[in-house]
């Protein structure tokens, strides 16, 4: 290390690599976590570079690559990036809708050694799921493609993101679960940045549904012990703590957008005024150890109070930097999710007050112009 | 007036005590009289009570809990210092929780499902003996009709409270092994909750039993509620120990339990026979920038200690858990049948995972 830098941080290995290969994706889910203003295919990174960034990223430490979007399966080199993890020794986790092109390469991506697979289902009924996605015929797709996954013998995780939508679907996401053979299911409350910030109200479920559903999924769990794994993640409005938004920021994960810039994490460039550094400009063990971005929020110097001095800063690191920013205005004070945050009674009001109020629309996902569209027409593959 | 049942001496000099008096008098009475004491109570905590006699325990004992914030609202109806209901009125949110879920009463709930029962059953209170009942009531009435003084000296038995108390979970914990820690909740609460009330209650007591008289009246009312708790448990040994004469009405082993497949839900224990492997999309590697071990899994990683890593080693689709401890019996001059039970054990978590097939 250079004896002239400031002391900073030191940045631990990181474990985790979500690989946002494209922002292209056949369903339009008004939660969705890319960013607003989505990339288009013309700034996509190629094959190389991709497989530049898996080997430098296997050499910093890292060990499971989530290979994502989108929709990853868009990708025609889908095939040959999964590859080249697995020829690094990564753990290949695929993140797909499962619609589109994804069963027909499933095969070929299977061969060549991907570990594991997170299905996305929107709901379990098949109308309400896909006024969800916003895309007709995508839940038989997704039954089809679920039930190939487990026959070829990969381990299957089904994830749901609940909202007022579908959070009186909470027991049929189990069964469905357990019927399909996934070996995990994710109960995601829906975190509220990006789209979903945008949708919030439309969102919103109360407090006492949301109470309903971590009792069903604790009782479920019970029942389920061996058979099928289930993950919950509480909706932060109605929480006590906030999440150590992945693991810390620059601590374990780091996201690469479609065209090759690095954040740590893929809301981040909701703050306005952070510098993110490129693949094509750096190495990623550099932008990962010093690019502005990484550095910002790493550690504990940056925190104010009551983060500064709460015995839980190295546990939950201050929760999300841009959950701050977009409640409290400011990407550095306490995540007001966090019931010490002095705005914690407002948000948690301003919570109770959208769940309690009809649902507006949703407004769906797109690239480029963000019009509020009937049901988009699907095409089945 | 005469103490209805014997007290210790000085309450009958009849002269008035000092505070301290006082309090080693009420003490005393707790010493001899409290129902740690009771043959009941030495059964429960020496592991000596078969689980239905716990059941019946936990189920009889609901209704006192249950009970009590009725008691105490009716202390509080009596109490004309707002000063004083402020404090007292804790103890009704102590046992009723703030929310659905929370509180003392409902943490009982927890005990008895933790033992057997269907919720339903025991809300129900079919099923409680008359005698509890009898005894509950006679508490309430107590409170309500005695004054004020002999209301709060009756809660003072929560003085010998974390005594038995700390007895009690470390007693059942040891000698019942389908109790848990998660089911005896309800007494890590009353730990400090218990010490907090009677400290209140011991020090009003000093201060306004300030006659002979009166003292005398805060010890025969603390006498009372010992003999509540003592009845209770007398009623539970006659109609569930010896001579077990259950009452007609009263619960019967078998009834208001949660069917008994669920209770027995749970995978499948890992058998020396098995053959264990590990399924596609589970894998050990060396990480070589931590210098360690890891098992990696659908969304995480396992960090494995030295032993964990030797029997993963050997865990190939083919060697079956007897073949793996014979092998490292060789590599640790061990004896193989004893390591066996171990890798049993840690096996049954991986599968518990789902990140281990057998």
């Amino acid at each position: 290390m250079n004896a002239q830098t400031p002391p900073r941080p030191e940045a631990p290995a990181p474990v985790g690599l979500l690989a946002e290969l494209t922002h292209r994706c056949p369903l339009r889910c008004p939660y969705c976590s890319n960013p607003l203003e989505l990339d288009r295919r013309s700034g996509e990174l190629d094959t190389a570079t991709w497989q530049r960034v898996l080997t430098e990223a296997a050499g910093l430490g890292v060990l499971h690559v989530h290979l994502s979007g989108g929709e990853p399966t868009a990708r025609n080199d889908i095939v040959e990036i999964t590859k080249t993890c697995a020829d690094l020794g990564l753990y290949s986790n695929l993140i797909t809708s499962g619609v589109g092109g994804a069963l027909d390469k499933l095969q070929a991506l299977y061969d060549v050694g991907l570990d594991h697979v997170q299905l996305s289902v929107q709901g379990v009924d098949a109308q309400n799921a896909e006024k969800i996605g916003g895309l007709r015929n995508a839940q038989p797709q997704k039954m089809v493609f679920a039930a190939k996954v487990v026959e070829l013998g990969l381990p299957l995780t089904l994830n749901s993101v609940i909202h007022r939508g579908n959070i009186h679907e909470v027991e049929g996401f189990i069964d469905l679960a357990v019927k399909l053979g996934a070996k995990r299911l994710e109960v995601a409350h829906t975190q509220y940045y990006g789209w979903a910030f945008v949708n919030r109200a439309a969102l919103m479920p109360n407090k006492a549904q949301v109470d309903e559903s971590i009792r069903l999924v604790e009782a479920a769990r019970e029942r389920l012990k061996g058979q099928l794994v289930i993950d919950l993640v509480v909706p932060d409005y109605y929480a006590k703590y906030p999440k150590a938004c992945a693991g810390g920021w620059g601590r374990k994960l780091m996201n690469v957008t479609p065209q090759g810039k690095v954040l740590p994490c893929h809301a981040a460039e909701t703050i306005s005024g952070l510098e993110f550094w490129h693949v094509t400009d750096h190495s990623l063990g550099e932008i990962w150890r010093d690019s502005p971005a990484f550095t910002a929020y790493r550690g504990t110097d940056w925190m104010q109070e009551p983060c500064r001095s709460c015995d839980r800063r190295e546990k939950d690191w201050g929760g999300c930097r841009c959950q701050a920013l977009a409640l409290a205005g400011d990407a550095a004070a306490t995540d007001p999710a966090c019931s010490l945050s002095p705005l914690h009674a407002k948000v948690r009001a301003l919570a109770v007050e959208e769940a309690a109020e009809t649902p507006p629309d949703y407004v769906y996902r797109t690239i480029g112009s963000n019009i509020r569209s009937p049901l988009k027409e699907g095409a089945p593959s | 007036m005469n103490a209805i049942f014997p007290t210790p001496d000085a309450a009958e000099s009849e002269r008035l005590l000092s505070p301290e008096e006082l309090e080693a008098a009420l003490r005393d009475i707790g010493a001899r009289r409290y129902h740690i004491l009771h043959p009941f109570h030495r059964l429960l905590h020496d592991g000596k009570l078969s689980k239905d006699q716990v059941r019946a325990w936990a189920l009889n004992r609901y209704y006192y809990q249950a009970m009590i914030p009725v008691k105490d609202a009716a202390v509080l109806a009596r109490m004309h210092d707002a000063e004083l209901r402020r404090v007292w009125r804790q103890r009704i949110v102590d046992h009723d929780g703030d929310a659905p879920g929370d509180g003392g009463i409902e943490r009982w709930l927890k005990l008895a499902e933790g033992v057997g029962f269907a919720r339903d059953y025991v809300l129900s209170t079919r099923g409680i003996l008359s005698a509890t009942k009898f005894a509950v009531e006679a508490y309430v009435h107590f409170v309500a009709e005695r004054t004020l003084l002999e209301a709060i000296a009756s809660s003072l038995t929560e003085m010998f409270s974390p005594t038995i108390i700390s007895e009690r979970v470390a007693g059942m914990l040891k000698n019942y092994d389908f109790i848990t820690k998660d089911t005896l909740a309800y007494f890590d609460k009353r730990l400090t909750q218990a010490p907090r009330d009677a400290d209140f209650a011991l020090d009003y007591v000093k201060r306004h039993a300030t006659t002979p008289e009166l003292q005398r009246k805060a010890m025969e009312a603390l006498t009372f509620k010992c003999n509540v708790l003592w009845v209770q448990l007398d009623a539970l040994y006659f109609a569930y120990v010896a001579p077990g004469m259950i009452p007609p009405d009263a619960w019967q082993p078998g009834v208001g339990l949660v069917a008994a497949p669920q209770q027995a839900a749970g995978p499948r224990r890992t058998a020396p026979g098995d053959t264990p492997r590990l399924p596609r999309g589970v894998r050990m590697r060396y990480d070589e920038t931590r210098g360690k071990h890891v098992l990696l899994a659908p969304e995480r990683t396992f960090d494995l200690d030295d032993n964990a890593v030797a029997v993963l080693k050997l865990v190939d689709g083919s060697r079956t858990v007897s073949g793996i401890a014979d092998e490292l019996g060789k590599v640790y001059a061990a004896d193989p049948r004893a390591i066996e039970a171990d890798i049993c054990v840690m096996l049954d978590g991986l599968a518990e995972k789902r990140v281990l097939e057998r």
